[in-house]
């Protein structure tokens, strides 16, 4: 038998097979002795004398047996167990302790397991592609601007083609553009997440289509016919997964396009895609000053980040002396998709993992006073053992056992929260934070779990386990009662753990308070219309909207009209919250070479008449659009006081002529200014807007939102809408919201952050007025006697009240002290997550400091009610 | 006379080996064979053997066996493993430098 092999089978036979080895030993023993008496009676003495010799021969028997016993394996194993069943009965003898500390530790890894395993899913976890940190992203941006503008990511075609040639860093590089887009997979419209890629695009992600192929050269030509890949879900949503799906036509933006191949089910990239086409390209291909998509590519083995960014700065740099007019000041910038992705969220999600740390460590500190309240009968318990020859290591390895049982309990309870917990974060998120869907509990979050678990048995475990050791040996087996052995010490150890807590409950308090009232004044700004019972009915044309197809929008709008219960109703290319477009423009005259890189920058929004009345933006003066602003007829356009101000200071615009490169270079005449509306979200000022009408720019008004307003639920005539827009076009797909729905996306992520961290907050006061109760609640039960006697002296309840109240407040005051000096200094990292409140609101700390002393008077007063009514007599008669 | 405790630490284990690889042997019998071995100088008494069987039992040196003896009562005979055999050489190779090291100093005063 090997050697190990051996080891093994007699580590089994120690660890399963205890009183049979040890009768074993009994028996080698007791047959040693025998041998002893035998030779001592051949060597001629007595029985009884034999007896005696053997005995002195043989010495301390029991001695040797425990160092037998020692020397076996598994004995560390056997330790463990037998601490693990020591702290299961201990457990057992105080169910009600062991509940409390198992919810506490569950809610407190629980919920922070739940906030990790979206940080996994969103910022940890590599992206579901082969080899993902070779997949980068190529962004543009301005190396003469300070910070990145909401387009700066995006690329221009021929930078992209002239990137692709001139490198070496990259197995592949490719662009695409995304949007929902119409599409007809049968005989309804509909939208769906489609897009345009270049030739390598699969090649960056190395996949294979599990069904058919990827395109061919020719596909990606121009004039060939159109192929399109599905996604895996696509496949299985509009298919039922027929394989003869290949071959089958999908119209998108009305052309026909022949299904050629399915793509594996984990691939939807970018987003959420279903259908992904050729990116075609029009021969001359459009300008260099045209960004219009994004770039991607895959990194060649063995090339770093750093190498392929010096490759391509330099490449940049060339196109810059090259094409001078385009490309001045303009740099690209490698960097992981990963880290592209995730970007803003980082930042909201860190936060509140810091938070609901806190609330870990409030809930450690608070077990921690929890164990300590036991100590003083622990105390006597170890007294007793290290008496009977336990040493000072084996007492903390037991002690440390029961923490360790504790918070392993709590981290599997808190795994199950975490399963719930995770679900509700998912779902309260905000759709804009990328992979959210991939939240779950892996390998990764448990490995978490545990961690955190052991960490925190360790942080409430220590204090009591070491505390333990300093018991003096003699004071806690002399004492009778279980009062005065520990004492001052153990008080005082409560007392730092409890202000620790409520310190921490009053920063995590605080950074809710700014966060609560930054998002009420969020929601408080004057957006410029009302979003109140606004219907928003989304629709593209299928194709290009020449003036035939835009008299979908006519037909819709003007029997809209005529339906009861809307009172008015428009159309606008980008409905209040997102901008579309935006670009330069200039006032009455237009040079013949105009430079509109120095020109002032607007919104530029193609709207339908009656929007203005349809969202109550106020007309500030002259008209709105109306139905003979038609092609052939002089350009007109609305502007908002934000542009008049800007461009017509002190003077009349009405009348004047704006020129906007945005369809056409010809002048539009303003023939009205209404007021500024929040286009952005109610964080960003109003821009300013210069409105144009659908019918006389009709290439850009392909996609339109309809907005009705309502008399009443917006979303019960939703029915009532679609079947009126079906009945004028079938081809035209539609989406359906409310305007109030729609802004809530705007402040999507304040309110996540926002919310969760009251919730953390709020469970940290929860936990801190727990921990207050439990020290308040301990104290009086120690101090019964003195109360007894002062009350006997003459002392009134109301004194007796005022006595434990004022502990209790004495310990708060010092947590609120050390809390909101850490919060002045914490609250700024929140700094850029406040709109119109500052981190050293005073308002929101005075709020904080009054909810604390509540809810520590709160907590200390049951205590002190049952100290008020000690009985003098039965108190001193204890004694 | 030594008493046990004199031995030099290790020592014991490589007397225990050097006598288990004559033959198997219970406990009692290896106390005895190194008294007669030694002429009486080495006593062992059962306080440092069984520990020291124990341990070298656990470490894979040497196997236990349960047999029934010339009393006619079970005993536990120890025998060398092949683990076994390996170490004794080696901690007889270790003595005999020791030994031979600290004689050429005794000797050399």
């Amino acid at each position: 038998m090997p050697r190990w092999l051996t080891q093994f089978r007699l580590t089994l036979r120690s660890l399963f097979l205890r009183t049979r080895v040890d009768q074993e030993l009994d028996e080698e023993l007791q047959d040693h002795f025998q041998r002893e008496i035998n030779a001592a009676l051949q060597a001629g003495l007595s029985p009884q004398e034999a007896r005696f010799a053997a005995l002195r021969a043989m010495g301390a028997i029991a001695k040797s047996k425990d160092e037998c016993r020692d020397i076996r394996h598994g004995n560390s194993i056997d330790d463990l167990f037998r601490d693990l069943r020591y702290a299961g009965r201990a457990m057992r003898r105080a169910p009600g302790f062991a509940a409390l500390s198992i919810l506490i530790m569950a809610l407190g890894i629980g919920a922070n397991t739940a906030v990790f395993s979206v940080v996994n899913a969103v910022l940890l976890k590599p992206l579901a592609y082969r080899d993902p940190d070779r997949i980068v992203t190529l962004s543009d941006f301005l190396t003469n601007s300070p910070g990145p503008t909401a387009l700066s990511k995006q690329v221009a075609l021929l930078d992209v083609r002239d990137w692709h040639d001139q490198s070496s860093s990259f197995d592949a590089m490719a662009y695409y553009t995304a949007r929902e887009s119409p599409v007809m997979p049968g005989v309804t419209a509909e939208y769906a997440h489609a897009a345009r890629v270049s030739a390598e695009f699969f090649r960056v992600f190395a996949i294979e289509p599990v069904l058919g192929r990827f395109f061919t050269a020719n596909e990606m030509q121009p004039g060939d016919s159109g192929a399109v890949l599905i996604s895996y879900a696509y496949w299985q949503s509009h298919f039922a997964g027929d394989p003869g799906a290949l071959g089958r036509t999908i119209r998108i933006y009305g052309r026909p396009l022949q299904i050629v191949g399915v793509l594996p089910p984990a691939f939807r990239f970018p987003d959420q895609t279903d259908l992904w086409y050729p990116a075609i390209n029009r021969e001359p291909p459009e300008p260099r000053g045209g960004q219009n998509y994004l770039a991607i590519a895959r990194l060649k083995p063995g090339v770093s980040l750093e190498q392929a960014q010096t490759e391509m700065t330099a490449i940049a740099r060339r196109l810059e002396l090259q094409y001078p007019e385009t490309n001045k000041s303009r740099s690209v910038a490698v960097a992981r998709m990963r880290d592209n992705m995730v970007g803003d969220v980082r930042l909201t999600l860190y936060l509140l993992l810091s938070a609901v740390s806190v609330v870990l460590l409030i809930a450690c500190a608070n077990t921690a006073t929890l164990l300590l309240g036991k100590a003083t009968v622990r105390a006597r318990e170890v007294a007793v053992r290290v008496a009977l020859g336990a040493s000072r290591r084996r007492i903390v390895r037991q002690l440390i056992t029961e923490s360790l049982l504790l918070a392993v309990l709590g981290g599997a309870f808190g795994l199950l929260l975490a399963y719930a917990g995770s679900r509700t974060l998912v779902a309260l998120a905000p759709a804009s934070v990328p992979r959210l869907a991939e939240t779950g509990i892996d390998r990764r979050v448990l490995a978490y779990t545990f961690g955190i678990s052991i960490l925190t048995s360790l942080l409430f475990g220590l204090v009591p386990a070491l505390h333990a050791l300093k018991v003096d040996l003699n004071d806690a087996l002399k004492s009778a009662g279980a009062r005065s052995v520990i004492g001052g010490g153990l008080r005082r150890m409560r007392g730092v753990l409890v202000i620790a807590e409520i310190a921490l409950a009053v920063v995590l308090l605080s950074g809710a308070g700014l966060l609560i009232k930054s998002f009420v004044a969020l929601n408080n700004v004057a957006l410029g219309f009302r979003p109140e019972n606004v219907l928003v009915m989304r629709a593209s044309l299928p194709g290009p909207a020449t003036p035939v197809a835009s008299q979908f929008f006519t037909d819709v709008l003007s029997q809209l009209g005529t339906v009861p219960g809307v009172s008015a109703a428009g159309a606008t290319m980008a409905p209040p919250g997102y901008v579309d477009s935006s670009g330069a423009y200039m006032i009455d005259n237009l040079p013949s070479n105009p430079d509109w890189t120095s020109a002032p920058k607007t919104v530029f929004s193609i709207i339908a008449p009656g929007t203005f009345a349809a969202l109550e933006i106020p007309l500030k003066s002259g008209r709105d659009f109306n139905h003979s602003d038609i092609t052939g007829r002089p350009l007109v356009a609305v502007i908002n006081e934000a542009l008049a101000r800007k461009s017509f200071p002190d003077q009349n615009p009405i009348g004047r002529t704006i020129f906007c490169p945005f369809d056409t270079l010809s002048g539009m005449t303003i023939v009205g200014v209404v007021g500024d509306v929040r286009q952005r979200g109610p964080a960003l000022e109003p821009m300013p807007e210069c409105y144009m009408t659908y019918r006389q720019h009709g290439y850009n008004g392909a996609t339109l939102s309809i907005v009705a307003r309502t008399i009443g639920n917006p979303e019960a005539l939703a029915e009532t809408v679609r079947r009126l827009a079906r009945e004028t076009s079938p081809d035209v797909p539609l989406k359906f919201t409310t305007m109030q729905a729609a802004l809530s996306e705007n402040v999507a992520e304040p309110r996540f952050r926002t919310l969760l961290f009251s919730i953390f907050a709020a469970l940290a006061v929860c936990l801190a007025m727990a921990g207050v109760y439990g020290v308040m609640a301990y104290a009086v039960g120690e101090r019964a006697n003195e109360i007894g006697l002062r009350m006997a002296l003459g002392a009134s309840t109301a004194s007796v009240l005022r006595l434990i109240l004022g502990q209790g407040l004495v310990l708060a005051t010092i947590g609120l002290a050390i809390g909101l000096a850490a919060a002045v200094a914490l609250t700024r990292l929140l700094t850029t997550m406040l709109f119109e409140v500052q981190p050293n609101d005073p308002l929101v700390y005075v709020t904080v400091a009054f909810l604390l002393a509540v809810v520590a008077v709160a907590a200390s007063y049951l205590p002190a009610r049952r100290a008020a009514r000690i009985d003098p007599l039965t108190a001193l008669r204890q004694e | 006379m030594s008493k046990p405790t004199d031995l030099v630490q290790g020592t014991l284990d490589l007397l225990i080996l050097k006598i288990v690889a004559l033959e198997p042997m219970h406990g009692w019998a290896i106390a005895h064979r190194i008294q007669q071995m030694s002429s009486d100088v080495l006593q062992v008494g059962q306080s440092a053997l069984y520990p020291a069987l124990h341990k070298l039992e656990q470490q894979g040196w040497i196997d236990a066996e349960w047999k029934i003896s010339e009393t006619n009562r079970r005993a536990k005979y120890y025998s060398l493993t092949r683990a076994g055999r390996k170490a004794l050489a080696e901690e007889a190779a270790n003595w005999e430098r020791l030994s031979t090291a600290i004689s050429a100093i005794v000797r050399a005063v």
